[in-house]
């Protein structure tokens, strides 16, 4: 601790400053860092010239020889020996306008130089309270929120909902109206990893291959666009099925896409996979041992990034999973570069099962064919009284679900996302708890960013793949 | 069983999972894995420690000689012959499909008269309450909207407006360019919604038309 | 894509657009120069084209009326050609004639900042409440 150091330090941690002048206000000076220096009286650089800088005073009070041979005296009518006084690390605020921060995140980062002592995450700057708005809407009205939750992976969410309703109302939907949530769900899950990697990339200092990555979001958006009418927000997949059938060609269209987006991969694996800085930057960083993931509640890739073969879509299959023949990639190390290795491997898994998704599309209907729950088509509404009944109650009133409780989790792009839904027996849910993957995972950025440097801080929140519409809610 | 066989493999990777109490003990998930194989795959398996000399020699060579460096730089540079992806809006459009959910208007019927009936459908339905419609009984005897207002910075576009309406009266039509410069101006009101539906009666038929067998 | 088809396709653009001085005026109001076959012009003078030798995207196109200048903007397409435009149909408005009704009414642009034909909302009913004038004082 007797260091040192020449010139004004303003951005040490604390020094006691000693100045051999008669006359001064006080014999002790201390600049803590982090005060606002405003009302903080300072010597001027020139004074300190002369005897040569500033110094530390160790602990017993004696004084170090400095630079030059010179020897900052004792003051002579010390009267106070220097205090004690605590030292606090710089803390440094990541955000909310940080473009690394992936939205509105607010990192408090406690550093000691440029290494991560604790790293606090303050988040709700985007909460709409949407589970609270959920309580006042109908079954229905209550499916645009879930797009807007994890605003880059929008179908998985609507499923998760879409699932949790199906269940209380036991119901079994339609064949083609399971596949075409499943080819729609890994679109979905390329959709977000496409986003995820890109970003990550991004963050890091590569450019490139987001741009190049984003050309195939962009189709993969007019896909959406094609089945829903909206290219993000698609209040596509209902309660008993999905919104409207496939138009035609768009199987097609998706073929075409599917066949050469492997390349596309092969592209952006060219660019980042083989790369010494992407590995320098990803390889070693966040390590997240496997017992660690399990304990922190991670979910998704995150855990299987640290070697635990867990996956919803194969532990507990729901839709159309079980008829689908896919690999779930695994990593071994829990660091940044294994969940990229596990999320790049995971795309081509999807285009595997996209291509199944397109083989294997049954004809058949979309909606379950029971009016108290999905609204007849308009042809019918137009033509029957009672589906025009039906048309009112359901757009109205809502569909009525019967009492319970459930736990209903997909295997969404990020993670473990679920629904905890308890109906009361009315059209409206009386809880409905979102289980947000990002949520669980932001919590342990404390854990995963310790003793990491600065700029680790952005490859891991790249790797944890936050999006803040989740995490707030 | 199966449970145990996955944990059985996963310990195999990563010696870890031997310490999960949560996995290995009374089992907090149901596990059934009905899949005919439970397909798991290993990127990125551990390193080996006993490598070969031959292996050490290739890693210097690719070290020194940059081989990923340059094959990355290759095909980036490979990409700058190509076409460029953008497209030169406002001379070029991207795709829409009939189903685009756009900007609102209120249609008519080929006579003139207008389809809304207030029977407030819309109003009930809209996620964001957006909607806010009066209505009074005309000269004529036939029941109609006096107001018919739709907030749409509000408006989330989730389409259940027209999804709702039992006259095809509240429709989200084709047209997105309609950004303003103050807020007041996207508080739509019943004539400027008329208006757009007769302006834009043209496409929003058509594509009706077009839709219609999937409707 | 050759750099002679490059050249070719930069000769074709000059020629179809009238020369060298033309082709310089389109290319700084447009920022492109492209050449294809002159599908149809709208009411507006807006001429559109079309070449399917570029990708989907870009291979149709519109060229504003010349007195917009800078003046152009996205919504001045009027609908029937918004559909093409937008490869909502492939059938131009002058292969598919779009529905006729004496009620429908003239296209308008996005008026928005224009002061004077700016929509601006106002009430369509009739106050709920009535001032009170007194008759005498009037």
């Amino acid at each position: 601790m007797s260091g040192i150091l020449s010139g004004l330090l303003k951005s040490s941690p604390a020094v006691v400053l000693r100045h051999a002048k008669k006359g001064a206000l006080q014999g002790n000076l201390l600049i803590p860092a982090c005060a606002r220096t405003a009302a903080t009286w300072h010597p001027d650089p020139k004074y300190f010239e002369k005897i040569g800088g500033p110094c530390f005073v160790p602990e017993g009070g004696f004084v170090t020889p400095i630079e030059g041979g010179r020897q900052l005296k004792p003051f002579y009518n010390l009267l106070e020996m220097p205090v004690e006084k605590k030292i606090r690390n710089i803390q440094l605020n990541f955000g909310p306008q940080h473009p690394a921060a992936h939205g509105v995140l607010r990192l408090v980062l406690e550093m000691d130089g440029e290494t991560i002592v604790r790293a606090d995450p303050h988040i709700g700057l985007l909460h709409r309270g949407t589970e609270k708005l959920i309580e006042y809407k109908t079954y229905m009205q209550a499916l645009p929120y879930f797009d807007r939750l994890d605003y880059v992976s929008m179908m998985c969410n609507e499923q998760c909902f879409s699932l949790a309703i199906e269940k209380l109302l036991n119901i079994e939907i339609p064949i083609r109206a399971k596949w075409i949530r499943v080819l729609f769900g890994e679109i979905t899950r390329i959709l977000n990893h496409i986003m995820g990697i890109t970003t990550h990339a991004l963050d890091v200092g590569a450019m490139t291959p987001f741009f190049w990555m984003f050309e195939e979001r962009e189709k993969l958006c007019e896909f959406y666009e094609r089945v829903s009418g909206a290219r993000m927000h698609a209040n596509y997949v209902r309660p008993g099925g999905v919104q409207y059938d496939l138009p035609l060609g768009l199987m097609d269209d998706i073929y075409d896409w599917a066949t050469k987006f492997n390349q596309r991969i092969d592209e952006l694996e060219d660019v980042l996979t083989n790369n010494r800085i992407w590995k320098q930057r990803t390889a070693g960083i966040g390590i997240l041992s496997a017992e660690d993931a399990v304990l922190w509640g991670m979910s998704g890739v995150m855990l299987r990034g640290s070697g635990i073969k867990w996956d919803l879509r194969k532990s507990q299959p729901y839709d159309a999973y079980h008829l689908v023949d896919f690999d779930v990639p695994v990593g071994s190390h829990g660091d940044c570069y294994d969940r990229y290795l596990v999320r790049v491997e995971e795309m081509r898994q999807s285009l595997k099962i996209i291509h199944q998704c397109l083989n294997k599309m049954p004809p058949g209907e979309i909606k379950v064919d029971d009016n108290k729950v999905v609204p007849p088509s308009r042809k019918e509404m137009k033509e029957s009284m009672e589906a025009l009944i039906h048309h009112f109650k359901l757009y109205t009133e809502g569909v009525q679900v019967p009492p319970g409780t459930t736990y209903t989790a997909i295997e969404a792009p990020k993670g473990e996302f679920g629904v905890y839904l308890v109906s009361d027996g009315t059209s409206r849910p009386y809880r409905c708890k979102i289980k947000a993957p990002g949520f669980a995972h932001l919590a342990a950025i404390d854990h995963m960013g310790r003793e990491h440097m600065l700029a680790d801080i952005v490859a891991i929140i790249g790797t944890l793949d936050v999006v803040f519409g989740e995490v707030d809610r | 069983m199966a449970a145990s066989s996955l944990l059985s493999t996963s310990r195999r990777v990563y010696g870890g999972i031997a310490r999960l109490p949560v996995l290995s003990g009374g089992g907090v998930r149901t596990i059934c894995v009905s899949s005919s194989r439970p397909a798991y795959k290993l990127v990125n398996p551990p390193r080996l420690e006993d490598v070969s000399w031959v292996e050490v020699q290739e890693r210097a060579a690719h070290s020194i000689f940059m081989n990923e460096l340059l094959r990355g730089m290759m095909v980036v540079i490979g990409h700058m012959f190509k076409e460029p992806a953008t497209i030169n809006y406002p001379f070029e459009k991207g795709p829409l499909s009939p189903r685009f959910r756009g900007e609102h208007a209120l249609r008519r019927y080929p006579s003139g008269e207008e389809r809304c009936i207030a029977c407030k459908l819309c109003e009930a339905v809209c996620p964001a309450q957006a909607i806010t419609i009066e209505a009074e009984e005309r000269p004529d005897g036939s029941r109609r909207t006096t107001r018919y207002d739709i907030d749409m910075t509000k408006c989330i576009y989730c389409g259940l407006c027209q999804e709702a309406c039992p006259v095809d009266a509240i429709v989200e039509g084709p047209n997105f360019e309609y950004s303003t410069e103050t807020r007041e101006e996207l508080l739509y009101n019943k004539d400027k919604l008329l208006t757009n539906g007769d302006r834009w009666e043209a496409e929003i038929a058509a594509n009706l038309e077009a839709d219609h067998l999937y409707r | 894509m050759s750099l002679v088809d490059k050249l070719g396709n930069l000769i074709r653009a000059v020629k179809q657009n009238g020369g060298l001085f033309k082709s310089i005026r389109t290319f700084y109001f447009t920022d492109d120069l492209k050449w294809g076959t002159h599908v149809g012009t709208d009411k507006y003078g807006n001429r559109y084209f079309e070449n399917n030798y570029y990708f989907m995207g870009r291979n149709r196109w519109v060229l504003f009326n010349d007195a917009f200048r800078l003046e152009y903007d996205g919504s001045q397409i009027p609908p029937e050609w918004h559909q093409w435009m937008h490869y909502t149909t492939d059938k131009t408005p002058i292969e598919r004639p779009p529905v006729q009704h004496r009620w429908m009414v003239q296209h308008e642009e996005n008026k928005t900042g224009s002061s004077k034909d700016t929509y601006y909302p106002y009430s369509t009913t009739r106050t709920k409440i009535e001032s009170w004038m007194p008759k005498n004082l009037r």
